[in-house]
């Protein structure tokens, strides 16, 4: 007898943990959790595929986003442009080490890694290739997922913008426009993402399964559904 | 006065259920109710997440701790023919309002000080509730603590704004832009912050019910 067995049927909220039953779901329509409000399901049509595409419409909008410089700015007669790159360099090069590694992490590979990592398994999903390294890479995300701050980046853009028009001449360079770009690829993804949708087909398409207390063991689907058959009773 | 409790609800935990946090899979607690691997996606499981009350208090005095030192010394340094002005958080905001600019300065006070504030006073308002048993607004806890998640990451703005303000602003004598060393402490309390409430089972709000 396995410790763990596989349950369908049932949804368990994972911020209140109520029990519900699980009931298909129309797209437009979702289902939320009575008690806290969380939804926990919401259909998103072809949502593989409007990953892949978004996800390479943020990859080509990424490196001009990064490096290409954003702003440029006048001041009598002199000028200096910086980048996002530049932003974090030179708080590194001027001793801020944490604070510049801070800003590298959240704003350059955070968001990279997001893009590449969605981009990965939602291709593995649509030509049903997904395994087990896709289930790992797609929990990566999900821990990953809050620590990419693009959109606060672009805040900050304009907050800096703000501070200073007053005093200089700003020109919006090539990076900016490409930062938009980046940042509307970046928010469509998160709409057009179906978790559950991802972790159904990861499961489905997985065909090699671990019963949790025999770690190692590999299942085809047969044994699999045999195994799980007598578990479940 | 405990509109929650309306009506009888079962939970995971009523019926031996338990899920996954990270890909919400619904997996039956083992007899000995210890901790194991999804089978889908090879994240811990357990029942409530052990340790959670302990790690998240502690990551919450970690960030009371950072807030002075991030709000009493300057985090910009402004170099300007020679002189050099250093300024804080809260000058930062004042020489908005003095300008006139009252949105950037509400939003730079709301991503700055309100919010680390109202994450601290949140996240302690309802451990402390978990520890007292207070019964009530469990719903509006809830709210709040997934606010709390919500806006974490939005106090990293000051710290954005500062290093872009380096990289723009340098123009050698005339004028530059500097950090101030309030900025390592700021970034230690946005990430403790956030480290609090990802250590935070929100299940636990419920328990209470």
């Amino acid at each position: 007898m396995s410790e763990f067995e596989l349950h369908e049927g049932f949804i368990v909220c994972p911020e209140c943990d109520l029990i519900l039953r699980e009931s298909s779901v129309e797209h437009g329509f979702k289902i939320v959790c009575p008690r806290c409000g969380t939804t926990l399901r919401s259909v998103v049509l072809h949502s593989p595929e409007k990953v892949i595409a978004l996800a390479l419409a943020g990859l080509l909008f990424f490196i001009p986003a990064i490096f290409f410089p954003l702003l440029t700015l006048q001041i009598a007669g002199l000028e200096h442009s910086g980048s996002v790159w530049d932003s974090a360099v030179k708080l590194i090069r001027s001793g801020f080490l944490f604070p510049g590694i801070m800003v590298l992490l959240t704003a350059v590979v955070v968001p990279l890694a997001n893009f590449i990592i969605l981009l990965t398994v939602a291709i593995q999903i649509q030509f049903k290739r997904a395994n087990r390294i896709t289930a790992r890479m797609f929990r990566l995300y999900h821990h990953m997922e809050e620590w990419g701050m693009l959109e606060v980046y672009m805040i900050g853009i304009l907050v800096t913008i703000i501070k200073l028009f007053h005093m200089a001449r700003i020109i919006y360079d090539t990076g900016f426009f490409c930062f938009i770009g980046l940042i509307v690829s970046s928010v469509g993804l998160i709409l057009v993402l179906d978790e559950h949708r991802f972790w159904e087909e990861i499961e489905q398409q997985g065909r090699q399964y671990v019963i949790a207390s025999e770690p190692g063991k590999e299942l085809d689907e047969v044994t699999f559904k045999r195994e799980r058959d007598t578990l479940l009773g | 006065m405990d509109r929650d409790k309306v009506i009888d609800v079962k939970t995971g935990r009523d019926l031996g259920l338990m899920v996954c946090l990270d890909c919400h899979k619904v997996l039956s607690v083992p007899e000995d109710e210890g901790d194991g691997l999804c089978p889908r996606c090879g994240a811990k499981v357990f029942l409530r997440r052990p340790d959670s009350i302990a790690e998240t208090w502690a990551f919450l005095i970690t960030s009371l701790i950072l807030v002075f030192p991030a709000n009493i010394l300057p985090i910009m340094r402004v170099d300007f023919m020679g002189s050099q002005e250093y300024s804080t958080i809260m000058d930062g905001i004042i020489y908005f309002f003095k300008e006139g600019s009252y949105g950037i300065g509400i939003i730079i006070l709301t991503a700055s000080i309100l919010v680390p504030l109202f994450k601290v006073i949140g996240i302690a308002l309802i451990l402390l509730s978990i520890k007292f048993r207070w019964r009530s607004w469990l719903r509006h806890k809830d709210l709040m603590f997934r606010f709390i998640e919500f806006i974490g990451r939005w106090s990293m703005l000051d710290i954005f704004v500062i290093a872009l303000l380096m990289a723009t602003v340098d123009f050698g004598f005339l004028t530059s832009i500097a950090a101030g060393p309030a900025a390592g402490f700021f970034c230690g309390v946005v990430i403790s912050t956030m480290l609090a409430a990802i250590s935070f089972d929100t299940r636990l709000i419920w328990d209470a019910y």
